[in-house]
C-alpha cells in the first residue's frame, strides 16, 4: 500500500488545466520531493491531497483510502504560509489545536512540550505569536503539523519567504524529521531542499510527472567547478592557465573537467602561493541539468556515464593526482545562473569532495 | 458528540481571540450607550413594549457588527485550513456563529439586568421577560445565520449578490410603490408583485417574531411563529454548512 497514490489525475480551474493526467506513487516511509516551476501545480496537488480541492477527473488515495476525510487525522500539513491567530502564545495555540483533535491531558501537555522543544521554541512558548519572526512562525507550523504524530506529512514550500538564516534553520529541522521515519511529501522549487532532504524527486511539468529519480543517484559532482579566491596574481593565473582545462578570470578559476587530478594540481598551486580559497562551487549539477531539460520539454535522463572523479582518490588509484589526459577545451560558463538558490557551503563541499566512502574499495569518490 | 465538543471548544477559542482583539470593547461601549440613552436616563419606567422594541432593534444592529467582525476573524484561509481540518468545516462555521450569537445574547442579558436594577420595566415579570426574549433572540439567531451564509468563505461573490438581490426584491414594497408601480405595464406590475410575495415570505418569521417580542401574546399562531423562526434559522445554517463543506478552497501562499 502506498502512502499517496494518484492515477490519471486532472484538475482545472475555470477551464484552465493545471494537472493533466498526473500519476504518482509515494511509498510509506519515503521522503518525496516534488519539484516544479511556479504555477506547475505543486500546491494544487497538495490541496487535492488535503481535500481542499476535488479532482476534475482521476483517482486519488491516501493510505489506500479514497475518502480523505477518513484519513484526515493521519496527515499533518504545513502550508507555505500559515496565518496564525496572533493573540495566542505558541503554547496556548498548540494546546487548542490538540483539543480540537480530541487529544486529552496529560498526553496533550506532553506532546505540546515535546513539539515545542523539537522546533526549539520552548523558551519563547509563552510569548504572543504577534512577536514572532517569520522563521519562528514557520517552525511553529512544523510543530502544529507534527502535534498529532501524523504518519504522513505534507509540506508546501517550507522555506519560501524566509531569510537565509531562517531557511537554514528550517532545513535543519526538516532534516531532523527524517529520523522520525514518517512519510514526507514536500513541494519546492529549491534544488538544495531536494538534495538535502529527499529520497526521491519528481519533476512536475505540464501538469504531469515529467521525471522521477532516486536522489542518491543524482548526488554526484558537477562537470566543472568554479573556485573563487581572495586574490589571484597575474603570474599565478598564467601558471594555472598553462594547465589544460583551467581558465582564470578576475578572482575565479574554472576547472573543466572536474577531475581529481586537475583539482589537486590547482589547489596545490593555490596553497603554495598562500592564496585563500573563498568557495568551491560545482557547476552543472545533474539535478539542475535534468530539471532544466524537463522544464524546457526535453527528455530527462540520468547522466549516461559516471561523473568525473573527485579529489581524494587513494594513492595508486588511476585517478589519483594524474594529469587529466585529453582534457577538453574550456568553454564559457553560461551567463544565466541555473534556477535554485545560491548554494550552501557545506552542500557544495559534500558534492565536491563527498561521495560513498565505501565505493571502489574505500575510495572517496566514484570512478569514470 | 465529538463534533459538539470540538465546536464548543472552537467557540471558546474564538471568544477568547475576540476579547483579546479588543473588538468586544466596541460591543460593550455600544451597549452602555444604548442603555444610557434609551433605558437609563428616563425618569419614568419604560413599558414592556418600549423595552422589547428598543432591545430588538439594538440587538439586530449589534449582530451586524459582532457577527461580521467575528466571521471576519475566522475568514482567513491560511488560518482556518489548519483549524477546519481538525474541527471539520461544519464545526468551524458553527463555532464562529455560536460565538457571535453568545456575545450578542450576553450583552442583551446584561442590558436586561441593568434595566431591572436601575430602571425596572413597568409590570414586566420574569415570565413576561422570557416570553419577549425568546422571539427576540430567535431573530438575532436568524440574522446571524444569514450573515454566516453571506460570509465570503461560504458564498462566492456571485452567490452573495444573488441572495442580496432576493432580499432587495423582498423589501421592494417599501421602496417601489404607489405612483411608480402604477406607471409600469400591468404585466410587469403583476410579476413584481408575485416575486415580492414569494421572496418576502422568508422574512415573515422575522417580522412576526418582532411583533411577538413586543406584544408577547402567546397563542397557537405565536408558537407557529417561533417554529418558523427556528426552522428558517436552522435552514440557513444548514445551507451555509453544506455550501462551506462542499466548497473548493482556493488560496495562494502569498
Amino acid at each position: 500500500m502506498y502512502a499517496i497514490e494518484t492515477e490519471n489525475l486532472y484538475k482545472s480551474y475555470d477551464g484552465v488545466s493545471v494537472l493533466r493526467g498526473l500519476s504518482l506513487r509515494v511509498r510509506q516511509g519515503q521522503v518525496y520531493g516534488l519539484l516544479g516551476p511556479n504555477g506547475a501545480g505543486k500546491s494544487t496537488l497538495l490541496h487535492l491531497l488535503l481535500g481542499f480541492l476535488r479532482p476534475s477527473q482521476g483517482e486519488l488515495q491516501i493510505f489506500g483510502e479514497p475518502d480523505l476525510d477518513r484519513v484526515r487525522g493521519r496527515i499533518g500539513y504545513l502550508p507555505e504560509r500559515l496565518r496564525y491567530h496572533l493573540r495566542y502564545s505558541a503554547r496556548e495555540y498548540l494546546r487548542y489545536l490538540g483539543r480540537f483533535s480530541d487529544m486529552a491531558e496529560p498526553e496533550l501537555a506532553r506532546r505540546v512540550e515535546q513539539e515545542l522543544a523539537a522546533v526549539r521554541l520552548t523558551e519563547v512558548a509563552d510569548r504572543k505569536l504577534s512577536t514572532y519572526s517569520k522563521g519562528m512562525l514557520q517552525r511553529l507550523g512544523i510543530a502544529q503539523a507534527l502535534l498529532g504524530d501524523p504518519e504522513l506529512l505534507l509540506i508546501d514550500e517550507p522555506t519560501a519567504g524566509l531569510d537565509p538564516a531562517g531557511q537554514r534553520e528550517m532545513l535543519d529541522l526538516l532534516a531532523e524529521l527524517r529520523s522520525r521515519n514518517r512519510t514526507i511529501f514536500l513541494t519546492t522549487h529549491y534544488l538544495d531542499e531536494i538534495d538535502m532532504l529527499c529520497d526521491t524527486v519528481g519533476i512536475l511539468s505540464g501538469g504531469r510527472l515529467a521525471a522521477e529519480f532516486d536522489v542518491q543517484s543524482l548526488r554526484v559532482p558537477g562537470r566543472s567547478v568554479l573556485i573563487s579566491v581572495d586574490r589571484l596574481g597575474a603570474d599565478l593565473a598564467a601558471r594555472l592557465q598553462d594547465l589544460p582545462g583551467v581558465r582564470c578570470r578576475d578572482r575565479e578559476i574554472t576547472l573543466l573537467p572536474n577531475s581529481a587530478a586537475l583539482q589537486a594540481q590547482v589547489l596545490a598551486a593555490l596553497l603554495q602561493a598562500g592564496v585563500a580559497i573563498i568557495s568551491l562551487a560545482p557547476q552543472g549539477r545533474p539535478l539542475e541539468e535534468i530539471y532544466m531539460r524537463v522544464v524546457r520539454g526535453e527528455p530527462a535522463e540520468l547522466p549516461a556515464a559516471d561523473p568525473p572523479p573527485g579529489l581524494f582518490a587513494p594513492a595508486g588509484h588511476p585517478d589519483a593526482l594524474a594529469a587529466a589526459p585529453g582534457a577538453p577545451t574550456i568553454v564559457e560558463l553560461p551567463a544565466e545562473p541555473a534556477p535554485g538558490r545560491p548554494r550552501q557551503g557545506d552542500t557544495l563541499l559534500r558534492e565536491l569532495l563527498g561521495g560513498d566512502p565505501d565505493a571502489d574499495g574505500g575510495a572517496g569518490e566514484r570512478n569514470t | 458528540m465529538k463534533t459538539v465538543i470540538r465546536t464548543s471548544r472552537f467557540m471558546a477559542f474564538t471568544l477568547v481571540e475576540y476579547a483579546r482583539s479588543a473588538r468586544i470593547l466596541i460591543d460593550l461601549l455600544a451597549s452602555v450607550i444604548f442603555f444610557y440613552i434609551f433605558l437609563r436616563r428616563w425618569t419614568s419606567a419604560p413599558t414592556p413594549a418600549y423595552f422589547f422594541a428598543g432591545t430588538s432593534l439594538f440587538t439586530l444592529a449589534l449582530s451586524f457588527y459582532t457577527s461580521s467582525a467575528m466571521l471576519g476573524l475566522g475568514d482567513r484561509p491560511q488560518g482556518y485550513l489548519i483549524l477546519a481540518r481538525r474541527i471539520g468545516r461544519g464545526g468551524y462555521l458553527l463555532g464562529l456563529y455560536l460565538a457571535a450569537l453568545s456575545v450578542v445574547a450576553g450583552l442583551y442579558g446584561l442590558i436586561s439586568l441593568a434595566t431591572a436594577l436601575y430602571n425596572p420595566v413597568e409590570g414586566l415579570t420574569p415570565l413576561g421577560w422570557a416570553q419577549g426574549t425568546l422571539p427576540l433572540l430567535l431573530n438575532v439567531a436568524l440574522l446571524n445565520a444569514l450573515l454566516a451564509l453571506l460570509t465570503p468563505m461560504v458564498l462566492p461573490a456571485s452567490g452573495r449578490l444573488a441572495v442580496l438581490a432576493l432580499v432587495a426584491i423582498a423589501f421592494s414594497g417599501n421602496l417601489i410603490g404607489g405612483q411608480t408601480l402604477a406607471g409600469l405595464p400591468s404585466a410587469l406590475t403583476l410579476a413584481i408583485s408575485v416575486l415580492r410575495t414569494i421572496f418576502s415570505t422568508p422574512l415573515l418569521p422575522a417580522f412576526t417574531g418582532f411583533s411577538l417580542a413586543i406584544n408577547r401574546h402567546y397563542d397557537l399562531v405565536a408558537y407557529m411563529i417561533l417554529l418558523a423562526q427556528l426552522s428558517l434559522t436552522l435552514g440557513l445554517l444548514s445551507l451555509g454548512v453544506y455550501i462551506f463543506a462542499r466548497r473548493e478552497i482556493i488560496f495562494s501562499g502569498a
